[in-house]
């Protein structure tokens, strides 16, 4: 492994689901991926926070680029407003992903540990749109 | 594609949790080191489905829990290693060197 690799930023209304989606990725990432957890308003109460969205992508932005994985649809408009926060060059190397939360960052995860460009990453997350869990 | 080679074997996945995330999370990370398109079908259930080698998503979607027989098909330039790789991983109780 070479160079750093593709982060990951969890956001979601709730810390302890991001959290545990946080400790569930870190099993496939084996600390090759940058995670970082934006999630829950103020005074722990449900719902996302554009500056928490925002700083937790600058925490990353020492990386190989940031793929955003969102928890529900509801999150996108902070997502937004944090993005637009962010420094034009920094800006150009975030993703933010339309896949299932988990699945997509499972997938995100073992695509980045494997040392990939943003776009694979991001590819990878959006892949778990498809995908059925039954046989 | 001319003369793609295409091999395949079929064992048995003797670890303890199968290929859940973990065990697959490795398995997916040395399929990706090959050219090869390798395919897993778990023979014992999942009903035919194929799953792309590296894909994590397919390959724990396969349901492959410990005693299950799976076959890994590898076809490309690299097939033999790429199968001899994979079946090795698998033998070996999904330890890895870094």
């Amino acid at each position: 492994m070479g160079g750093v690799s593709v982060g990951l930023v969890l956001v979601s209304h709730s810390a302890r689901l991001a959290d545990g989606l946080r400790e569930l990725i870190e099993q496939v990432a084996q600390g090759r991926v940058p995670i970082a957890v934006a999630a829950g308003a103020a005074e722990d109460s449900l719902g996302t926070n554009a500056l928490a969205i925002q700083e937790a992508v600058e925490s990353l932005a020492g990386g190989d680029g940031v793929v955003v994985l969102l928890d529900l649809g509801s999150a996108v408009l902070s997502a937004e407003t944090a993005l637009e926060e962010l420094a034009p060059a920094l800006r150009d190397r975030v993703r933010m992903a339309d896949a299932p939360f988990v699945e997509g960052a499972v997938a995100a995860a073992v695509e980045s540990s494997l040392g990939s460009d943003l776009e694979a990453v991001l590819a990878a997350a959006q892949s778990a749109r498809g995908q059925e869990k039954l046989a | 594609m001319t003369g793609a080679e295409s091999v395949s074997a079929e064992l048995t996945v003797e670890h303890e949790h199968g290929l859940h995330l973990r065990p697959a999370a490795e398995f997916v990370r040395l399929a990706a080191r090959f050219t090869s398109r390798v395919e897993v079908v778990n023979l014992t259930r999942g009903g035919g489905r194929r799953a792309d080698a590296r894909s994590l998503l397919q390959v724990t979607a396969l349901g492959v829990n410990a005693g299950h027989v799976v076959r890994l098909t590898a076809t490309g330039d690299d097939a033999p290693a790429a199968l001899d790789a994979l079946t090795a991983l698998i033998r070996s109780g999904f330890v890895t060197e870094a």
